[in-house]
């Protein structure tokens, strides 16, 4: 069964028009300006899930799907911000409580109807849905005993929205699910280049976690500072959209051509305070300089430098070819510009990307490094259907 | 957390967020916002005398030399798609003068080329003159990050970077 890329593009921006509906009748049920920051799609293993919703309270509703796509599909978000938009509804309602709980699971049917409205058009078929059950639960136990199996058999899709209230300090992600099964035959069925072989979706996961624990031991071996791979994935997400996934707060950042299969780009990005603490772990005798100054700037280079050089290493072993990487471009800006010139060279050629993404804790969690990578989709699509199908 | 350029007294002004390969257009005082400018660039249209408002974000300078046919994407199209739109919103496209904010080349990739900044820039510098449409405001170019905030009320367009500079182009 071989996944078709631009399928899968398609039910992002399906599942990206349905999240916007979701955030408009928001909007007008809690008459502040909700808007949508982000929507991607990632293949995730149990492990994921369970960093994913661990430690949090989740409400949702699950629906049961018959037609076009049939199966389990559910919808969660955390159950602290549920009350923030309760509390926002009752402000709006008045005294009438049920209306504005009513509202709360209210937003769950409208978000996952958008969805499935959205794919009944593009399939040209029904799909008919049960009534939604309300759920109320901690961490993973939110999600079907079925999605946790088939995550830790083959991995499952996620699509997360991230939702932003402009005026408000509201922030939050909801995430949905679709059964596994369904999806990947529904991904498959008229396929047309480029393609990845639904067998070798396992060898992805590997890719994203070779590449960053060589970077994170690497950082281990040229700073002393203890460090653990936090999350990483693989985010299928439009384009534009990847900016938005990092933010506007400032970070130090290095950013490095890849040439070879896949050729791409590697973006390292470090919170001030993360970059200082580093910068000075790898300065002799423990000097250091007041802020980010050319100090930091080398020492952040020469550590992008090894990290890049693990990283790739991880990825050979992986994908069994040769990668180069260019020397390193330095900037200190806000991280949402520094991917902005990234995705433009990727946009002459993609619409989508497929974009690595691992979170290295540093010290016990007192710092952290993000490493993006961003492959040319074709080659990456191209260098996996050409794995033997071990490495699936 | 919304990126906040004017401060507390502001923040009951409505304000719209406007996406990377994205267009907004407003016909009332709603302030139009992006942020995370680096080698994109931010178009703006305004026809005071109508108090009709757009932000184009675009990611590169021409559509044609492109794989994927999102207008928005590009300079080109998203000014024509810009303009449509400000007319479709009761705008003159003859009463209109235009901000433009970003363009920089935040990195040197190899291969010698111009920078994507600067295509951009050119890309719309050629477009609004062939409209005859007056450019107002400039802050492009460079090599930092950009957001911005445009106050139709007082036809001003901020500016911020990210050491916290804040200048206003009006």
């Amino acid at each position: 069964m071989r996944l078709d890329i631009r399928e899968l593009g398609q039910f992002n921006r399906l599942a990206s028009n349905g999240a916007e509906r979701a955030a408009r009748s928001l909007s007008q049920l809690t008459g502040i300006d909700i808007t949508v920051e982000v929507t991607d799609v990632s293949l995730v293993t149990d492990e994921v899930l369970a960093e994913t919703f661990s430690g949090q309270e989740f409400v949702g509703v699950q629906v049961g799907l018959a037609g076009g796509l049939a199966g389990e599909t559910i919808l969660a978000f955390e159950r602290s911000n549920a009350n923030v938009l309760q509390s926002l509804l009752l402000d709006r309602s008045g005294a009438d409580r049920s209306l504005a709980q009513s509202g709360v699971s209210e937003l769950g049917n409208i978000m996952i109807g958008g969805f499935i409205d959205g794919w009944a058009n593009h399939l040209g078929e029904a799909i008919n849905m049960t009534p939604p059950t309300y759920l109320e639960a901690q961490g993973t136990r939110i999600l079907p005993r079925e999605t946790m199996r088939a995550a830790g058999d083959k991995g499952v899709f996620l699509f997360e929205s991230r939702l932003e209230a402009l005026n408000e300090n509201l922030d939050f992600s909801i995430y949905m699910l679709p059964e596994y099964g369904e999806f990947v035959e529904m991904l498959s069925r008229s396929p047309t280049e480029p393609t990845i072989p639904a067998n070798k979706l396992r060898a992805f996961d590997g890719l994203a976690k070779r590449g960053a624990h060589r970077a994170a031991e690497q950082i281990g071996m040229m700073t002393g500072i203890d460090t653990d791979v936090n999350v990483s994935q693989i985010r299928f997400v439009t384009l534009s959209d990847v900016p938005a996934t990092v933010g506007n707060d400032r970070s130090v950042g290095v950013v490095f051509t890849l040439s070879g299969m896949p050729s791409g780009y590697l973006v390292i990005l470090f919170d001030e305070a993360s970059a200082t603490t580093v910068a000075e772990a790898m300065m002799p005798g423990g000097m250091a300089e007041d802020g980010i100054g050319t100090l930091t700037e080398g020492a952040v280079k020469e550590l992008g430098n090894i990290m890049t050089s693990g990283f790739i290493d991880g990825w050979a072993n992986v994908l069994g070819t040769s990668i180069e990487h260019s020397p390193p471009n330095y900037i200190y800006d806000m991280s949402s510009s520094i991917m902005s010139p990234v995705v433009a060279k990727l946009g002459q050629r993609q619409e989508y990307a497929f974009v690595i993404d691992s979170t290295i804790q540093l010290d016990g969690r007192t710092g952290q490094c993000d490493i993006y990578a961003l492959p040319d989709e074709r080659e990456l699509a191209k260098t996996l259907s050409a794995l033997p199908t071990t490495a699936g | 957390m919304a990126t906040d350029l004017l401060g507390a007294d502001n923040r009951q002004a409505s304000r719209k967020k406007v996406g990377i390969a994205d267009l907004v257009v407003v016909d009332d005082d709603t302030h139009l916002i992006t942020s995370g400018l680096g080698s994109c660039l931010a178009i703006v249209l305004f026809d005071p005398q109508h108090g009709v408002s757009g932000l184009l974000h675009a990611m590169l300078p021409h559509a044609e030399a492109a794989r994927d046919s999102t207008p928005t994407k590009f300079v080109d199209t998203g000014v024509e798609a810009l303009i449509s739109q400000i007319e479709a919103a009761g705008g003159d496209p003859r009463r209109l003068q235009a901000w433009l904010v970003g363009g920089s080349q935040m990195l040197e990739f190899s291969g010698g080329e111009d920078s994507i900044g600067a295509r951009n820039i050119d890309a719309a510098k050629q477009i609004l003159s062939s409209r005859s449409i007056p450019i107002v405001g400039v802050d492009v170019g460079g090599s930092h990050g950009r957001s911005i905030e445009f106050r139709p009320a007082d036809a001003a367009l901020s500016v911020r970077t990210a050491d916290g500079t804040e200048q206003s182009l009006s």
